[in-house]
Formats: structure tokens, sequence, C-alpha cells
């Protein structure tokens, strides 16, 4: 127990001097004046045992490693049926101590609450909210992934599964595909820093047009480094695009909603990042075939055009001759119908004397020689009498 | 690269709208000759860009140390 006391010291000369013990008690009875506070930490090195009157346990800060000791009377430690493993989240209430025989400081903790899985969610919800109401998942941040990367970014941890499927779809897909790989710690207290580092070094190096985290499935909280918020922001203000990859189909950590694109397995996240080999030449060689048929069509339509216009020049002439017939026909129809042959088909004869036609019978006298002409022959006459 | 060349994507999209153009055949002749000069011309650029890549699988050199947790 911690009791204020009066220390006590010695004095040789005008120097003050404290026994080591009294130097202790003064720290502990300083410490002693400060609040009962809440720490949370990850529990490890818990020591239980039954003739011990505490268990003490190291309190581990899962964001840098930071280490605090802590001592908690054990009947109030197993009164509250924590069952608690290493790596456990707590919520510790206490105050600081110094354990004055070795001068160690440790807090005392009175009350201990497992920091569940439902504070978990809560408070990931609250972060969630706070970056959605900064704008980090809006739809048009988004970048659009570049169709054929020079250098594909991979950070993965090095556990063979998640990395070997990218890789291998990566490579079915796309064959002539370049991968850096950024082999980092994606699990524990330190994989937030890790991956945000190894992001950092990939998007440095020149030609990385893209970038894929990949990450096997895993249990809630080992996929909470994926949710951190240093993450998140880094994520954010890549300069290139980010493809994650992490957990499993249900799992929906904040880094996958800040990313420009998602991918629920790794095969799906090569997917997004190199086109399929095969289809693209196809798409290419599909074009090429559209550029040359188009520039021939082009090509015949012109010259159906000349041989068209040709063809019209060529005819011009002919035209030109069957119209001057039929207006000869219809010239020769007409002259026709005033010829007096026409006369004679209708019972008229012409006759002639001397080669005059005559019109008059005192153009003729008895005995004259007259020629007659018909529709169909004629013959000669003498005049037998005029009128 | 440099930067006046376009890019694999901007070659196809240029490449696909050249051979849209084409085969509306609204295009008069003089235009289709050049539009088929150039279409062969980015045709051949995205192939030498998907030709120009060699596949490899490099690790990344400078590996985070920094941020290794000390081992336990």
């Amino acid at each position: 127990m911690l009791v204020s006391m009066k220390v006590e010291a010695t004095d040789y000369g005008d120097r003050r001097v404290y026994s080591v013990g009294a130097f202790n008690r003064g720290v502990s009875s300083w410490l002693g004046r400060l609040p009962t506070v809440w720490v949370e930490g990850e529990v490890t090195e818990l020591r239980r045992q039954a003739r011990w009157a505490s268990v003490f346990f190291t309190l581990k800060d899962p964001a840098d490693g930071a280490c605090l000791g802590v001592s908690m009377p054990r009947g109030q430690f197993d009164a509250l049926r924590l069952e608690l493993a290493d790596g456990d989240r707590v919520h510790a209430y206490g105050r600081p101590e110094l354990y004055e025989a070795r001068g160690e400081f440790r807090l005392r903790a009175l009350s201990l609450e497992r920091f569940g899985l439902g504070d978990h969610l809560a408070a990931l919800e609250r972060l969630k909210q706070k970056l959605a109401a900064e704008g980090l998942f809006a739809p048009e941040r988004k970048r659009a992934l570049p169709l054929l990367p020079r250098r594909i970014g991979l950070v993965t941890g090095n556990d063979a599964a998640a990395k070997r499927d990218v890789l291998t779809s990566i490579q079915a897909r796309f064959p002539p595909a370049s991968v850096l790989v950024g082999e980092t710690y994606v699990q524990g207290p330190r994989a937030a820093g890790a991956v945000i580092e190894t992001m950092r070094a990939l998007w440095s190096v020149p030609g990385v047009d893209v970038i894929v985290i990949a990450r096997g499935g895993g249990s809630f909280e080992d996929l909470l480094p994926f949710s951190d918020e240093r993450l998140v922001r880094t994520i954010a203000e890549s300069p290139v695009p980010i493809v994650t990859a992490v957990g499993h189909e249900q799992d929906t950590p904040l880094c996958d909603l800040v990313a420009d694109a998602r991918a629920s397995t790794p095969s799906l996240a090569a997917r997004l990042v190199v086109p399929d080999l095969a289809e693209l030449l196809q798409r290419l060689d599909r074009s090429r075939g559209g550029l040359e048929r188009g520039a021939r069509r082009a090509l015949e339509r012109e010259r159906r055009r000349i041989d068209q216009t040709h063809e019209r020049l060529g005819r011009a002439p002919r035209l030109l001759l069957e119209r001057s017939r039929s207006r000869l026909e219809q010239t020769a129809g007409r002259l026709k119908a005033l010829s007096p042959r026409a006369t004679l088909d209708r019972g008229y004869a012409i006759v002639r004397a001397d080669d005059r036609i005559v019109r008059a019978g005192d153009a003729v006298a008895t005995g004259d020689l007259v020629d007659v002409e018909l529709a169909k022959g004629g013959f000669g006459a003498r005049i037998e009498e005029t009128r | 690269m440099s930067d006046t060349k376009p890019t694999f994507e901007e070659a196809q999209r240029e490449l696909e709208e050249i051979v849209h153009r084409l085969e509306s055949g609204e295009a008069p002749l003089d235009e289709a000759l050049t539009l088929w000069q150039r279409g062969e011309e980015l045709y051949r650029l995205c192939r030498e860009r998907l030709d120009a890549a060699e596949g490899k699988i490099e690790e990344l050199a400078s590996r985070v140390e920094t941020s290794r947790p000390e081992k336990p």
C-alpha cells in the first residue's frame, strides 16, 4: 500500500543523500498522488501462481510495442474469470505504482476488462464514419487502373499462399508482366507500419504504375492492421492506384474502402491489374483487320464511283445518236404522210404529158400520148376526147 | 518511354476510333488513306509495347528493415 510518509535524508555538508529505500519510498509516495486511469494494451507474459498474492503480466502497445508491467491482486483477477491468453486486448483500470523493494515501476490494476470484438467493431465503425466524412471513400476519388502497367508493386507477407496466388494469376493472364515484390509483415502489432513503409518504398521505384496489397484470410484481429487509420490515409495519398486483396469476400477492412479497386481473391486482383494477353492481341488484330478492310472499302467505293462516271461518259454519244435516229424516223413518218404516193393508194392517178403533170383538160389535144401513173405500175394512153 | 509517344491505352483507343471512322464509310479517300497509315503506325506501336515487356519477378531490393519488430 502506498502511504505518504516523511522521507529521511542524511546531510553530508551541503549534500543531502537518500538511502535507496528512502528514495523509492519518496518516488512511490509521489506516484501515489497520480489519478487512477484506464490503460489499453495487449496482454503478454501472464504469470500467475497460487502462492503469490498478485498476478503479473505485461501490457503491450500494439502500435509501437511500448511495454508496461502490471500487477493485480490475485483474488480480484481470478474473480473476473477472464481466461486471458497472450495477445488479448484489455482495458486495465489502475494507478502507477513503484515496487519499492526492487525500484520497479508498474501499473497496479484494480480492475480489468477484455476489450472485445464488440468494442473493436464500435471503434472501427467510429473510424469508418470519420474517414467517410472526410470523403476518403468517395467514388470520385477512385483512380482508373492502368491497362498495361509497366511494373506492378506487390505488398505481401512471406506466407506462400497469397503471394503465389497473385504471381501465378498475373503470369497466367499476362506473361510479360513485371512484378516488384515487397515482402513485409502482414500480421501482428507492426503490420500496419510495415505495410505503409513497403508501399512507400514500392511507389518510389520508377515504373511502378499500380500496387497490389495481398493478404490471405485470417481472423478479425489478424486483419485489423488493414483498418489502421495511418494505413488507410497512406493508401489515399498514394501517387499510384492501389488494389487491395485482403482476407476473404465477407471481410471488409477499411483499406478496401479507400483503395482504388478491391478484389475478393488474389486471382481477381491479377485480373484487375493486368490485361489478358491473348484477348489483347486478338483485339489488336481485329482492329488491324478493320483498318485494312476500312481502307480497302474506301478505295473500292472511290473506284466504283469513277467506274460509274466513266460508264456514263461512254453512254453519252450513243444516247445522242439514238435520240437523233428517233427524231429522224419521226420526220420520215411525217414526210411519208405528205408524199403523193399515199394519194395514189387511195385510187388517184397521175397523168403526165411530155413529163409534165396534166392538171387541166385543155392541156392536151385529141390523139396526144400521155403516161398514167397508178399506185402500182401504170400505162400509156391516147387522148380520145378532151373536155 | 518518351512523353510525346502515346501510352498503350491511348494508342489502342486512337486505333479503335480510326477503325470505327473507317468502317462508318464516311471518310473520303484521302482521309481514309491517312487514317489507315496512322492506324498501322498505332498498331505497330501497341505490338512493340507488348513485345518489349519482358516478364520478370523481382524482390524489392531495400527491405523495410526498420519496421521489423524485434524478436521477443
